[in-house]
């Protein structure tokens, strides 16, 4: 697979540049330290796919501000048949109890994976705990989340880059794009 | 880190994670799927749980109704599933509009065959879309087809209970024979955002 893959000719349409992102994840910035101005934050990343987010995002906050990440498995992944159950990967490495913790997630679709999460997170008695999503694409919700600062809400495509991948390729892109879909298709 | 270092989280419980013997049989093999997917991220869910009449006849008889596949209790949602093609789904979609209309306080979300497919991919799972959609995935036989509407037909009649806006009655509620009882899997913690 790795040696077919081209970065940029797999993508069929850029949906976001780098600019956009880059201005849009400042806006972010500004609008977030605002609303947690004289406080301390926790910003969780849900690895692997919201790593180059979180860290635009944290340079564009300027409150106090710890970083943590995590991991969950994801459904059809390597961990699925042996327990049938979401597994953490990599937990918290420190405690967010009475902390103002803000998730950051790539993109969010299905809901699911936040949903567990936020349940998770909720057992660690944060002392808030808010969503902040580069992407939305509320046309594949499932379960409805309340979404604190989105980035952009994006049409129902399937997209790679900044982060996001197709069999773990194309994360390192700059931009956001639509994966061609013979991509996946001969892939099978 | 290795598979000890995990730590496996049971924020909620479903039928599958218990072991519920009463685990039911799919029409579907994507309705199955369904199912491991919820069960994988601990969302629970009953199968088939309401059956929701959208058609009577004159005398005040149900000649037809909708039963969700899904209910998902602590997100108060049904879930439609349906991997026909998109041109076949058009009874589905009539008897969708019909429930909304009877019973617009209740949630419900139509899965079609492109969300399936978008799913599969997502999971890295689309090589078995095709197995698991459209005839392919009858796992068991066709249950009986409901009556067609006719034109005779009216709903809901004057004599009909007529669902109220509010709450929409289940057939339990409903006078005549009571439908299979909710399966109710076991309530879970689950803290929300402050």
């Amino acid at each position: 697979m790795s040696a077919n893959v081209d970065l940029v000719g797999d993508i069929g349409e850029v949906l976001l540049t780098e600019a956009q992102i880059q201005t849009r994840v400042a806006e972010l910035g500004v609008e977030i330290s605002a609303d947690y101005a004289g406080r301390r934050l926790t910003l969780v990343s849900v690895l692997k796919g919201s790593l180059p987010f979180m860290a635009d995002l944290m340079r564009s906050i300027t409150v106090p501000t710890r970083i943590d990440l995590m991991e969950v498995s994801s459904y059809g992944g390597a961990t699925t048949e042996s327990s049938g159950l979401v597994r953490i990967l990599k937990d918290l490495s420190a405690s967010i109890e009475g902390e103002d913790v803000l998730i950051c997630e790539d993109i969010i679709d299905t809901g699911l994976t936040l949903n567990y999460l936020i349940r998770y997170l909720g057992g660690k008695r944060p002392g808030t705990l808010r969503i902040c999503t580069l992407l939305d694409k509320p046309a594949r919700r499932l379960v409805e989340i309340k979404v604190d600062y989105t980035g952009f809400t994006i049409p129902d495509q399937f997209v790679v880059g900044y982060g996001l991948d197709y069999n773990e390729h194309y994360r390192n892109l700059r931009f956001v794009g639509v994966l061609r879909p013979e991509v996946y298709t001969s892939a099978g | 880190m290795t598979l000890a270092d995990e730590t496996v989280v049971e924020v909620a419980a479903s039928p599958a994670a218990l072991g519920d013997p009463a685990r039911p049989t799919f029409a579907h093999a994507s309705e199955a799927e369904m199912a491991r997917i919820l069960d994988f991220y601990a969302v629970r869910w009953a199968y088939e749980p309401d059956v929701f009449p959208i058609l009577w006849s004159v005398d005040g008889e149900v000649v037809e109704s909708f039963s969700p596949d899904f209910y998902l209790p602590d997100l108060d949602v049904y879930l439609e599933m349906t991997t026909l093609r998109q041109r076949l789904v058009r009874k589905k979609n009539r008897k969708l509009r019909r429930l909304r209309e009877l019973y617009p306080a209740i949630n419900i979300k139509l899965f079609y065959a492109r969300d399936f497919r978008a799913l599969m991919l997502k999971y890295g799972k689309l090589a078995l879309v095709e197995s698991l959609s459209g005839s392919s995935g009858q796992v068991v036989p066709e249950r009986p087809a409901e009556a067609e509407p006719s034109t005779n037909l009216v709903a809901p009649p004057a004599a009909a209970p007529a669902p109220p806006a509010e709450a929409p009655p289940r057939l339990a509620d409903l006078p005549g024979p009571r439908p299979p009882s909710r399966r109710r899997p076991r309530t879970a913690e689950a803290r929300r955002l402050p």
